[in-house]
């Protein structure tokens, strides 16, 4: 069993990528995962990201397996009451920020992540989606901070929060504080290095890791040998393939 | 057969540390079924680095040669600044050495005339040259080639194989500014593992222009396999991207 905590459905404007459920479901079937938490490409780049939203869930509503992740612009006013919207479909797992994006401080988003969690959900942040060295000119997005998003969940230990697209050396350099938090959990989308998956056990405890492919962006396969890199304890194993994801995500 | 044609022997600045960080990344090379890992030395990772690091680098290379000599080949670095010491190296570590080709890095660019004489000595040689290349939107290093700049050198010498490193650096502009030149191929490694990559660069070049390698231990080695593994290709296109092809220009060294 295996549960991808980062895809995204849709088209990007800085790459020809346009991925529809159907090459999503292929890329599943061809490399084994039963479920992912889903977010729309295009609500990155709109104000509001409800009509993207509304688009993926539409998407996904006839499938039991795809869960998403709606994204929220906390800059808009009416940020509570679209997490409360959503809070109320089937489908919906956790909320999307990127504060990157949508040019606000991760501190800011405190009280979303508490709004989140009373409803239910759980609240992925978005580091980063693509290499900084590509970055056009006119959206040079320097990656939100891991340590503040370590920070959030601190302050809010009563929310699940998710770390999303952390690189390798983010994640050892904030190690000591990642383990001391039950309520963090980091996906593996963008570690590399040799043997990264384990190396990030090592780091913060393989039960604060996330399986995930940052599909459509990279090869799924990628994320799937990479986790085989250098063999993982197979308890290790399940937990960063499935499990913690069922914790994070609060799948039964 | 599976042959990486882009890995480094670790961040050390010694063979010792060299030595200890190599080792695991045989292991996960051997994991993944890879039977032979071409070595190049980056001398400390400095830009320019002097004759003497240069040679220090290599001997790491070749030390690592003598460990593993059936699943290590070592590729010369050489600095173009330096000309005649980087001739006076091919000549040590290619000619009498036994290296499978030869590296360049960021010291000089691929346009500057300094690099045409190891270019010419790598034709006579029959060896291929490693160049590294890539489009960063955040500037280029002072001497770093662009693939239009490796073009112009492949342009340049029409009997030298060359290798261009790094897909994702080059990206599609990079490709089809290689694409003319039949002496001239992509290796994968580097970046992300942007998915169509590898599609796209059998598109522009053909499968036979399209070689694997990792930058290991920059990067992963099972997800630069995921590379190719996963990409929409034929099994026929996955088998000369993995290893028909390197074996191709690495010719009768693979067999020393």
């Amino acid at each position: 069993m295996i549960v991808d905590a980062a895809a995204y459905l849709g088209s990007w404007p800085l790459r020809p990528i346009e991925a529809k459920v159907s090459d999503l479901t292929n890329t599943m079937r061809e490399n084994r995962i039963k479920a992912a938490l889903v977010s729309p490409l295009e609500g990155f780049f709109y104000a509001d990201p409800t009509p993207a939203n509304d688009r993926l869930l539409r998407r996904l509503a006839s499938r039991r397996k795809l869960w998403a992740a709606p994204i929220i612009n906390l800059r808009m006013a009416d940020w509570r009451q679209r997490i409360e919207a959503l809070a109320g479909r089937r489908q919906v797992k956790a909320v999307r920020l990127a504060p990157n994006f949508h040019s606000y401080e991760v501190a800011e988003a405190r009280e979303a992540v508490h709004a989140a969690a009373e409803w239910g959900l759980a609240t992925v942040v978005q580091l980063r989606l693509q290499d900084e060295r590509s970055h056009p000119p006119i959206l040079k997005l320097p990656a939100v901070p891991l340590a503040e998003v370590v920070a959030l969940a601190a302050a809010e230990p009563g929310a699940r929060v998710v770390a999303s697209a952390a690189r390798l050396a983010e994640a050892q350099a904030q190690a000591e504080y990642i383990r001391q938090l039950g309520n963090l959990w980091l996906d593996i989308s963008h570690f590399d290095g040799l043997a990264c998956v384990k190396q990030a056990c090592e780091a913060v405890g393989a039960e604060r890791l996330l399986f995930s492919t940052n599909y459509p962006f990279f090869y799924a396969r990628s994320a799937a040998l990479k986790i085989q890199e250098e063999e993982l304890a197979r308890g290790q194993a399940q937990a960063v393939m499935a499990g913690n994801a069922r914790t994070a995500f609060g799948i039964s | 057969m599976i042959i990486d044609f882009h890995a480094h022997p670790g961040y050390s600045h010694d063979l010792k540390g060299m030595r200890a960080e190599f080792r695991p990344a045989l292991r996960a090379a051997k994991h993944h079924g890879v039977d032979w890992v071409c070595l190049n030395a980056l001398a400390d990772w400095t830009e320019s680095p002097t004759p003497a690091r240069m040679r220090k680098a290599n001997d790491a290379v070749l030390a690592l040669m003598a460990d593993y000599p059936d699943r290590v080949l070592g590729f010369c670095y050489v600095n173009p600044r330096y000309p005649d010491d980087s001739m006076r190296e091919i000549e040590r570590c290619v000619v009498r050495e036994g290296m499978a080709a030869i590296k360049l890095w960021i010291a000089c660019s691929a346009r500057d005339k300094r690099v045409d004489a190891i270019a010419q000595r790598a034709a006579e040689l029959r060896v291929p040259i490693l160049q590294h290349a890539w489009y960063n939107a955040r500037g280029q290093k002072p001497s770093e080639s662009t693939p239009a700049d490796v073009a112009a050198m492949a342009a340049r010498h029409p009997d030298t194989m060359i290798v261009m490193a790094h897909l994702t650096g080059a990206g599609e502009r990079g490709l089809t500014e290689i694409a003319p030149h039949d002496n001239l191929s992509v290796d994968i490694s580097g970046g992300e593992p942007e998915a169509g990559m590898v599609e796209l660069a059998v598109k522009k070049l053909g499968a036979k222009r399209v070689v694997f390698g990792t930058d290991t231990p920059i990067r992963s080695y099972g997800m630069t396999l995921g590379k190719v593994v996963g990409a929409k290709l034929t099994a026929r296109e996955k088998k000369l991207i993995l290893g028909e092809n390197a074996q191709r220009l690495l010719g009768r060294r693979l067999a020393r």
